[in-house]
């Protein structure tokens, strides 16, 4: 090994540049890497996991339509209003509000007549699954807009072993419209009166 | 170039540029991350674990767990299902509609409800799809679910994203898989009784495992009056000398309290499903329990 | 005295002020690769013989497997790196060692800290980060270490008298800033004052990077670049060339280490890939550097440092490959989680890292101590030992990687089975460990007996100079 002290001579050879190749080299990975970074990285959004390539197709997948988003909602809107008296079985409270699963009243056909009692309120005498109960029901679903009102009317009609044909927006508006202004509806009397 | 002052500000740089991306960045992101919702729904996520399971993560940590086990699984893609759940009331338009779509699918019938039209599409075929049986009058669901070989292996739902961590210290994900994923291990061995075999002699439950025992999670000692509620079933060669039982220590109930409590199985907006997908294939499920002699 | 021997005692009096320094840091480092490389065995073993330790608490392999591999890193790697850079500064400089206490202190205080790491790693007191298991005590005294011998090395710079740079100044140095930065930024944001959920994650791969793939780099080439013109008697290869390989593994490498399914954001995996495509730039030139300083030399090397030097690059550069590769998101689908990636780091720090270190070792620890190595034919033997190991190890572990890799991608090929497919590669490469073990104790052999020489020749100087008669000297009267 040398040990040459005295005079340093050039350590290593100096070529006037760095090699051509080496460079061109480095602009083209430069180049496909920002494409790879374009498709794959989100764009340094928080929310873009892979194998989403960019935010918008991260909101595209989400499930938002769909009958079983519908019901979840549905399911909401029943907790947050129905729930209380109903139950959350659908069974019913002694005293206070008639069960639903089961219910003739909401096992029917048509639904004109279920989605009145919400929009005008029920008080008085009615039958239920050969009970008689004798509550007062507010007009509930007056607070509530049609998507919500239709929306918990399906679930109802679709839980707790009910099998009944859903409700549409369109329909609860017609409804509404037809309604206005109506009084509570005044026992099983009256309320056999509507047509279903 | 006679001066050092190139190399100190050529460190600057670099280790500078790559110490703000990933480490601010990453705090920024992630270490400022709060609950999240599920999706569609009003539950937040992550629920924190209880004092047992944080207690066991420290086990977990302590023994190593993370040098055989990740906790996180991977997703390659993400398929949608079109199934048709409605004819509404023009089912004739509804059958045009179809013939377009699933040309494959046959003859249809309003009996034959529901039924799967498409599998394995991408999000833009289906919604393009459902926005023609809807205008046709009729009604279809859109499922999607996660894919990946991971998934197909029945170790999750979803990919791991960074709000199933949040709780964690230390986050324990892991990075070889002499083990399998534990990320869902609360969900597929829910059993606590199986765990703590598992633990104690991993051959009982699984055949050829290389895990190696952890005796020292328990206790061997001699039975008492009567035997403790606490003692594992164990038979054969596992079995401790007659006259004796293996309990184990608060370090191996802790441990199997974090091991129940890992689970990733909700659907989150990052990672968005509605249902499973095709059944996952059972993979190095335990032997059945024994039936305690 | 001529010219010659004026320069030939400058030469020894650099060399010799470095010596203690030298001990100090060698001595630990060779008994810590002995019991890292033990512990590797230990820890392999429980793959052949799952019950083996099944009552030790210590022993069980979730802590024998972390506490061997910072053995071989924190215990060996990085001190006897640092004593052949404090050599290579002094040789640079042609100067002696500046305030040679610091580097004796800091060895003391990181051999220290080595111990009780590894200590409370089998305890359980390990802080569960990958690649950074000492608990907050011992990173201290690493960190202090680490600080005091690059204050050294520093200081040593400063006393150059030639004051243009070395390609291996600008290696060299970045490395002495790189470490304490990124350690203590690790530490800190995990430890000391953790960071909330997946950032752990991020900021314990950002660290592993920055240390195994930036930091080993910068030093290994750092060194190879010294010895290698001198072994082969020619010019370093492209000055430019060089630097331009120097900046762009900074730039780009300190990127990498998100693994691709990372439950992380999709930018931070898509930077690291990115990183990793773009760090075969200087990958390539550091190669063709190599290649073409030491192709067509005449210097023959016969299993001696030079040997070493070379195998140690060119497995510099198949790790390197290794490590982009596992970056490429198709590969890194099939081999992430699999024994693959402890291959690619084993060849690195064990295949480029230790080669290298030790070659410059042997090289210079005869100059530094004034005496010839006290068995110079085991240096050839360990060559072939560590060549063995070394292609046993690596070799089985990345096979079983790849085959158990593609098995868990077929979600019909239920877990235990493609592990058992495993299990014939551990008998290899448990083969493979104790071949580097034997190859680790003839280095350690060497130290020692060298430290025991040097010792029992200052013990005879000493009692020479006690027991000398007293000269008589004549009085004028």
């Amino acid at each position: 090994m040398n040990h040459d002290i005295s005079n340093p001579k050039p350590h290593a050879t100096a070529h006037p540049m760095v090699p051509i190749w080496v460079i061109s080299l480095t602009v083209t990975l430069i180049f496909l890497a920002g494409v790879y970074f374009d498709h794959h990285s989100g764009w340094f959004d928080a929310r873009v996991y892979g194998p989403y390539a960019n935010a918008e197709q991260v909101q595209m997948y989400q499930p938002l339509a769909g009958a079983e988003a519908e019901r979840l909602h549905g399911k909401q809107v029943y907790d947050a209003v129905c729930g209380t008296c109903h139950g959350a079985d659908g069974m019913g409270m002694a005293g206070k509000a008639p069960p639903l699963a089961g219910s003739e009243w909401v096992l029917t056909k048509g639904f004109k007549r279920l989605t009145e009692i919400p929009l005008a309120g029920l008080n008085g005498p009615v039958t239920v699954k050969g009970q008689s109960w004798n509550a007062s029901m507010a007009a509930m679903g007056a607070g509530l807009n049609d998507k919500d009102l239709a929306a918990v009317l399906t679930y109802i009609r679709s839980s707790w072993g009910n099998k009944a044909e859903p409700v549409e927006a369109d329909d609860v508006k017609a409804i509404r419209a037809e309604l206005a202004g109506h009084a509570m509806i005044n026992g099983e009397t009256e309320l056999k009166t509507i047509p279903e | 170039m006679k001066s050092s002052l190139p190399i100190f500000l050529a460190v600057f740089v670099a280790l500078g540029a790559s110490f703000g991306g990933f480490v601010f960045g990453s705090i920024s992101q992630l270490g400022t991350a709060k609950q999240t919702l599920v999706l569609n729904s009003t539950e937040t996520y992550p629920v924190q674990r209880t004092g047992n399971a944080t207690l066991g993560l420290q086990v977990y940590r302590a023994n190593g767990c993370a040098a055989c086990h990740t906790e996180q699984v991977r997703q390659e893609g993400a398929a949608c299902e079109l199934v048709l759940m409605g004819a509404g009331k023009k089912p004739d338009a509804v059958a045009e509609v179809l013939k377009e779509i699933a040309p494959a699918g046959g003859e249809f019938s309003a009996n034959d409800l529901p039924k799967t039209l498409l599998r394995g599409v991408t999000k833009e075929t289906a919604d393009v799809a459902a926005d023609k049986i809807s205008t046709a009058g009729g009604k279809a669901e859109i499922h999607i679910s996660a894919v990946g070989s991971d998934i197909s292996r029945g170790w999750g739902i979803r990919r791991s994203v960074a709000a199933d961590y949040l709780w964690d210290y230390p986050v324990q994900l892991g990075n070889l898989r002499a083990g399998p994923d534990l990320a869902n291990v609360g969900v597929r061995l829910a059993d606590a009784g199986i765990q703590l075999r598992h633990l104690y002699a991993p051959r009982s439950t699984v055949e050829k495992s290389a895990m190696p025992p952890f005796h020292f999670l328990f206790e061997t000692r001699k039975i008492g009056a009567t035997p403790s509620p606490d003692a594992l079933p164990l038979t054969g060669t596992f079995a401790p000398p007659a006259g004796y039982e293996v309990v184990p220590t608060e370090d191996a109930k802790n441990l199997v309290a974090y091991l129940l409590s890992l689970r990733a199985d909700v659907p989150l907006y990052e990672a968005p499903f509605t249902t499973a997908g095709p059944a996952a294939t059972p993979t190095n499920a335990p032997v059945a329990a024994a039936e305690p002699k | 005295m001529n010219a010659n021997e004026q320069k030939l005692c400058a030469v020894s009096e650099m060399d010799a002020s470095c010596r203690v320094p030298l001990l100090a840091l060698f001595g630990g480092a060779a008994l810590w690769l002995v019991a890292g490389l033990a512990l590797s065995v230990l820890a392999s073993l429980t793959f052949h013989k799952p019950d083996l330790f099944a009552d030790c608490a210590c022993l069980t392999y979730g802590r024998l497997q972390p506490a061997a591999n910072d053995l071989i890193l924190y215990g060996f790697c990085i001190p006897a790196a640092l004593g052949v850079v404090l050599w290579v500064f002094v040789r640079l400089s042609q100067a002696p060692l500046c305030l040679p206490l610091l580097p004796v202190v800091g060895a003391n205080l990181w051999h220290l800290g080595v111990i009780g790491g590894t200590i409370a790693i089998l305890a359980g007191e390990s802080t569960g980060f990958t690649w950074l298991e000492y608990p907050r005590i011992a990173s201290v005294l690493l960190l202090a270490a680490f600080v005091l011998v690059a204050l050294s090395i520093f200081g040593t710079f400063g006393w150059r008298h030639h004051r243009e740079l070395h390609v291996s100044h600008w290696f060299l140095l970045a490395a002495m800033l790189w470490f304490p930065w990124i350690y203590a930024a690790a530490n800190f944001f995990l430890v000391i004052c953790p960071v909330r959920g997946a950032a752990q994650a991020v900021i314990d791969w950002w660290y592993t990077n920055n240390l195994l793939f930036v930091w080993l780099a910068l030093v290994g080439v750092g060194i190879a670049f010294y010895f290698l013109p001198k072994f082969a008697g020619r010019m370093l290869y492209n000055h430019y060339l060089a630097l331009f390989a120097f900046w762009t593994l900074i730039i780009f490498g300190t990127w990498c280490g998100i693994p691709q399914g990372a439950p992380v954001p999709a930018w931070l995996p898509a930077l690291s890939t990115v990183a990793a495509a773009l760090v075969i730039v200087p990958i390539v030139a550091i190669a063709k550097i190599t290649l073409k300083t030491v192709r067509g030399s005449h210097a023959q090397c016969k299993g001696g440092p030079f040997c070493y030097l070379k195998f140690g690059t060119a497995a510099f550069v198949l790790s390197s490959a290794l490590y982009i590769v596992q970056a490429c998101p198709h590969f890194s689908r099939t081999v992430e989680f699999t024994w693959f990636g402890p291959a690619q780091t084993q060849l690195q720090l064990l295949g480029f890292f230790a080669v290298v270190v030790l070659g410059a070792a042997y090289e210079l620890l005869p100059r530094v101590m004034g005496f010839e190595l006290p068995y110079p034919k085991v240096v050839r033997f360990q060559h072939w030992c560590f060549i063995a190991g070394l292609a046993l190890l690596v070799g089985s572990l990345a096979a079983a990687g790849v085959v158990q890799g593609m098995k868990l991608a077929d979600p019909k090929i239920g877990f235990e089975q493609a592990s058992a497919a495993t299990l014939v590669a551990f008998r290899v490469s448990t083969t493979g460990l104790l071949f580097l073990l034997a190859g680790s104790l003839l280095f350690a052999a060497n130290i020692l007996v060298m430290t025991a020489r040097w010792k029992f020749g200052l013990l005879k100087t000493c009692l020479a100079a006690a027991t000398a008669p007293l000269e008589i000297k004549e009085v004028r009267s």
